[in-house]
């Protein structure tokens, strides 16, 4: 009962989180609501009983990439121009998108009825059973996306590169 | 179910006070404590009066915490010209709660057998059947890493406050706050994963229940003799997480005025104090739990004490359960001493000395002893197998 409501209470914060992010316009905003999305989606690991995941979550998204990414927003000027209106253009469209989808999420579940029992802390899923299944199946997709996201900052930097190239 | 609603209430309240009494009576220690240190008096005007007699109850200013608390909650609420309204509005509480949250994984006492307890009563002893609790209020097998999880949001409610102040102090504050924070952050972690290695767990009551053996036949099987390297370590980058002197950088009076957080006032300083103050026992409590032998004094586990020389001197469960919590409480207090000791010792660092304190220094130093500490438990594992 409790878990079921704290799952809701939490789905309810990812998707307002989420929402939050694409409309708002100021890059702390932006930011803050991604935190919130991020939060979220911990808590219905947790809610779910997959504590491991819900703790990485938090460690990796919140503590790692979001501080650096608040440490980036704090050093813009806050005189830019580009973001003083409250929300984007987008607010209207986006909010129908979400509708739309909404809907459509609903309609399929009601067609196809609940998908599977989620009675957490049955077969609790330990700290032990993560390490293993991640160092057996998964090492190598993690090591690619390693490279991938390597990949991600060269080309961030040739993009950089280029355009003061450009500006020159 | 119900059972269990009741001891983790328990718990919970347990827990919340003793934080609460913790903040309130580690502001009284410092000042207290500084007094000693520079031969002052210190504290002793705040009294209580007992009504209708002349009875003023001075306790050695004890009543002064108070006299704060009051202070900060009656001064006026400054609402300051803040560049965003709600990042200024919630910052403090971004940095109070993940410090609370935190202790909710931390072993303050042994195993809890309630029907043992309560052997007197049959009825409440039935009720409870056979249940165990470890004392804590989450029991949580991925213990150390939900640790540094939330010690890692604490971070942005600096940041925030800093930014949302519009005032260049408070600025400066945040960057220094962000960049020491995160420097030291990394030097903790390579710290502690020396630690998981040796215990070979991040579950916090299998680390303090490893520490109850003997090492080398006399020696309390405690982290700090296991890590000596490491526990100097995780203590002086716990120190610089919690911003104070020698690390007070990001709110250092003489150059910021109160860094981050100048442009609050009243309670919502408050927060920012109260959460620094729990927060040096909470490290006191992460100490204690991992290089302190946890809740157990030396050669205790929750049967008895395994004297050195193989003798076993059986406790009951009250016993044990009384004195793991008061053994817990004692250690967290003398290494809050410590710190506040380290605190009115040494000097403040430069901004740059403290990154390349961190970077240069520690951060080799926390790498080696993790090399060291990889060798050490693959020649042992390797000799046993």
């Amino acid at each position: 009962m409790i878990g079921q409501a704290l799952l809701w209470f939490f789905a309810a914060g990812a998707l307002a989180g989420g929402v939050a992010m694409l409309v708002l316009r100021h890059p702390m905003h932006v930011a803050l609501s991604l935190i919130g999305t991020m939060l979220s989606l911990a808590g219905i690991y947790a809610a779910l009983g997959v504590h491991v995941v819900a703790v990485f979550q938090v460690l990796i998204y919140v503590g790692a990439v979001m501080v650096f990414m608040v440490y980036a927003i704090m050093l813009l000027d806050v005189r830019d121009t580009s973001f003083t209106s409250r929300y984007s253009g987008l607010l209207i469209p986006g909010v129908a998108g979400l509708a739309l989808f909404i809907g459509a999420l609903v309609y399929v579940l009601r067609r196809e009825g609940p998908v599977g029992d989620i009675a957490p802390g049955a077969t609790a899923f330990r700290v032990e059973r993560f390490s293993v299944d991640f160092l057996h199946e998964y090492w190598l997709h993690f090591e690619l996306t390693s490279v991938l996201l390597l990949a991600a900052v060269v080309a961030a930097i040739a993009i950089l590169k280029a355009k003061r190239r450009g500006d020159g | 179910m119900m059972q269990d609603l009741v001891v983790h209430g328990a718990f919970i309240v347990y827990a919340i006070g003793l934080l609460m009494t913790f903040g309130l009576i580690l502001t009284w220690v410092e000042r207290k404590q500084a007094a000693i240190m520079a031969d002052r008096i210190g504290a002793n005007r705040a009294y209580l009066r007992i009504p209708f007699t002349q009875i003023k109850l001075v306790w050695w200013g004890l009543f002064h915490g108070l006299a704060d608390g009051l202070k900060m909650l009656l001064k006026e609420d400054f609402k300051a010209a803040s560049y965003d309204r709600v990042a200024y509005a919630i910052a403090p509480w971004i940095v109070f709660t993940p410090v609370l949250l935190v202790f909710a994984v931390i072993p303050f006492g042994g195993t809890l057998v309630p029907a043992e307890l309560f052997s007197g009563s049959p009825d409440i002893a039935s009720w409870f059947g056979d249940r165990t609790y470890a004392m804590r209020i989450a029991p949580l097998d991925a213990g150390l890493l939900v640790v540094l999880a939330f010690g890692s949001i604490t971070v942005l409610g600096s940041m925030l406050a800093g930014w949302s102040s519009d005032n260049k102090f408070s600025m400066l504050g945040a960057i220094r706050s962000a960049s020491q924070m995160i420097s030291y952050e990394l030097v903790m972690g390579l710290t502690v994963l020396g630690l998981i290695l040796i215990y070979g767990t991040v579950d916090l009551v299998d680390i303090v229940e490893q520490q109850s053996g003997t090492l080398l036949g006399f020696l309390p099987a405690w982290g700090i003799f296991l890590q000596p390297v490491g526990a100097v370590l995780f203590i002086a980058a716990a120190q610089a997480e919690n911003r104070r002197i020698p690390f007070d950088l990001p709110e250092a009076e003489s150059e910021l005025i109160a860094g981050y957080f100048t442009e609050y006032s009243a309670m919502k300083m408050g927060l920012f104090m109260f959460a620094e103050f729990i927060e040096i026992a909470i490290i006191a409590a992460l100490f204690t739990t991992l290089f302190l032998g946890g809740y157990n004094l030396p050669w205790m586990s929750d049967a008895g004490f395994t004297l050195p020389g193989g003798h076993f001197v059986p406790i009951s469960h009250g016993a044990a359960v009384v004195m793991q919590m008061v053994v817990f409480l004692v250690k967290v207090m003398l290494i809050c001493s410590f710190l506040i000791l380290v605190r009115w010792s040494l000097p403040r660092f430069r901004y740059d000395q403290v990154l390349r304190f961190a970077w240069r220094f520690l951060l080799p130093l926390a790498l080696a002893n993790l090399v060291v500490t990889v060798v050490a438990v693959w020649a042992i594992q390797g000799a046993g197998a």
